[in-house]
């Protein structure tokens, strides 16, 4: 298989050497590949569009001794909305890294390429934000990472109307009892309550949630501490989202 | 690894060639034993770097490399003090020089606001850009439109707005000897919006 297609997202691109650039694709056959680019940091490169960060692209890949090369990048969807909007730049930038440190090297997770895909094209019209985490409790679900949200994780106490605190050593949100000197994020009770619906909202109805500042800050930070905990990784950017919200 | 059987000053220096952007460790053998068989043009590449090290320091005004500070762009009599170019890269200031357009002043990010990198505005010369705006009608914003480009663009036009200056972008499109058929449809869109009367 020295040359092989691949239905695919651009989650990651970072410049290399003196024109070329290393992408991250997560694609729908293949799982996540990386590959050099060639020279589409000049102007006239034919692959220049569709290997832009988060463009949905024909890939035809050539096999490499250590990275891949691609050879044609044919852009499906460019996803302008996420240029043209520094809050939805944001989010889709941590819903690809999330996706990036969750997965492992050309392990094909179709379910995951289609939920990321419909995410992309559901943040022209949804609060970014709550796109963002709307899509970390799902891809949670799918590599069986979701916390336990009802009740406290160990005395099974229902949380409904009191704060609550996400543990990883737990595995789920504590009750105030429970949490005793594990590190935590605590969660108010209005961000229990939307989180919660967050987790189980059909998707066509994400639009009607709404959230206010603190409920924001709460609910991303705590599943962003979450998923680094899980993942054993920085989520670089998470962590500037919320640097930037301050501003 | 062969360069662990060579002498240690050796070998340092294929490992320090073999530190440097691109070079792999077989080019920096090759570059190692080159500069050892010609010790003029060793000695030439010694004294440059050591002069540039020693000369070579940033624009405390704009942030472009120089080697008098306040840099020649800054002080320059000529400039049109009213424009203030932002671009991401000290290569970039050369590249726009060459076009004879523009004699306005320049701004050096040293870097676009890269999320996932972990570059946010911290890490950018951005402070000093906010600081001498005095006297500036318009800024233009030449970062690389790229999707961090655009995003560093967006996130300077809600900055600098309030502050009562005019923000531009420089405009996007075709290039010169492109294809149409090999654009993108972002590229497509944006040269239909910015498209002018002949």
């Amino acid at each position: 298989m020295a040359v092989y297609k691949a239905d695919a997202i651009v989650i990651r691109s970072r410049e290399y050497g003196e024109s070329d650039r290393l992408v991250t694709l997560f694609s729908r056959e293949h799982g996540k590949l990386e590959a050099i680019a060639k020279g589409v940091r000049k102007p006239k490169s034919t692959q220049r569009g569709g290997t832009q960060l988060f463009t949905y692209a024909d890939f035809l890949l050539y096999k490499g001794k250590s990275l891949d090369i691609v050879t044609q990048a044919q852009p499906k969807e460019s996803f302008s909305h996420l240029w043209e909007d520094f809050d939805r730049t944001i989010a889709a930038s941590g819903m690809a890294e999330l996706l990036d440190i969750s997965t492992t090297r050309e392990q094909p997770e179709p379910e995951l390429f289609t939920l990321t895909l419909s995410f992309f094209f559901m943040l022209k019209h949804l609060d970014p934000y709550i796109a963002q985490a709307a899509y970390a409790l799902k891809l949670m679900d799918f590599e069986g990472y979701l916390p336990v949200m009802d009740s406290c994780f160990q005395c099974a106490k229902d949380l409904e109307g009191e704060y609550a605190f996400l543990s990883t050593e737990a595995g789920g949100f504590l009750c105030s009892v429970c949490k005793n000197n594990q590190i935590v994020k605590p969660f108010s009770p209005g961000s229990m309550a939307f989180i919660r619906q967050l987790g189980k909202v059909d998707f066509k109805k994400l639009d009607r949630l709404r959230w206010n500042k603190k409920m924001r800050e709460e609910i991303l930070e705590g599943l962003g501490f979450f998923c680094e905990e899980k993942f054993e990784r920085k989520l670089q950017a998470w962590r500037q989202g919320r640097e930037l919200w301050k501003d | 690894m062969d360069f662990m059987y060579y002498p240690q000053p050796l070998s340092d220096l294929i490992i320090a060639f073999s530190r440097l952007p691109g070079i792999g460790p077989k080019t920096a053998s090759r570059l190692a034993f080159y500069l050892l068989r010609h010790s003029e043009e060793a000695q030439q590449l010694s004294d440059a770097i050591a002069t540039a090290l020693r000369d070579i320091k940033q624009c405390t005004v704009c942030g472009n490399y120089t080697d008098t500070d306040p840099c020649k762009i800054c002080t320059g009599e000529r400039r049109d003090k009213s424009l203030l170019c932002v671009v991401e890269q000290p290569r970039d200031v050369v590249v726009l020089e060459k076009t004879g357009e523009y004699r306005g002043l320049y701004h050096v990010l040293q870097g676009v606001l890269s999320p996932m990198e972990g570059i946010g505005p911290d890490q950018l010369n951005l402070s000093s850009l906010f600081n001498r705006l005095e006297g500036v009608k318009e800024v233009v914003l030449a970062v690389n439109p790229s999707v961090e480009g655009e995003a560093t663009a967006l996130y300077l036009a809600k900055l600098l707005k309030p502050m009562g200056v005019k923000v531009t972008r420089l405009a996007h499109g075709l290039p010169v000897g492109g294809d149409l058929e090999y654009a993108d449809e972002v590229t497509i869109a944006r040269a239909l919006e910015g498209r002018r009367e002949l």
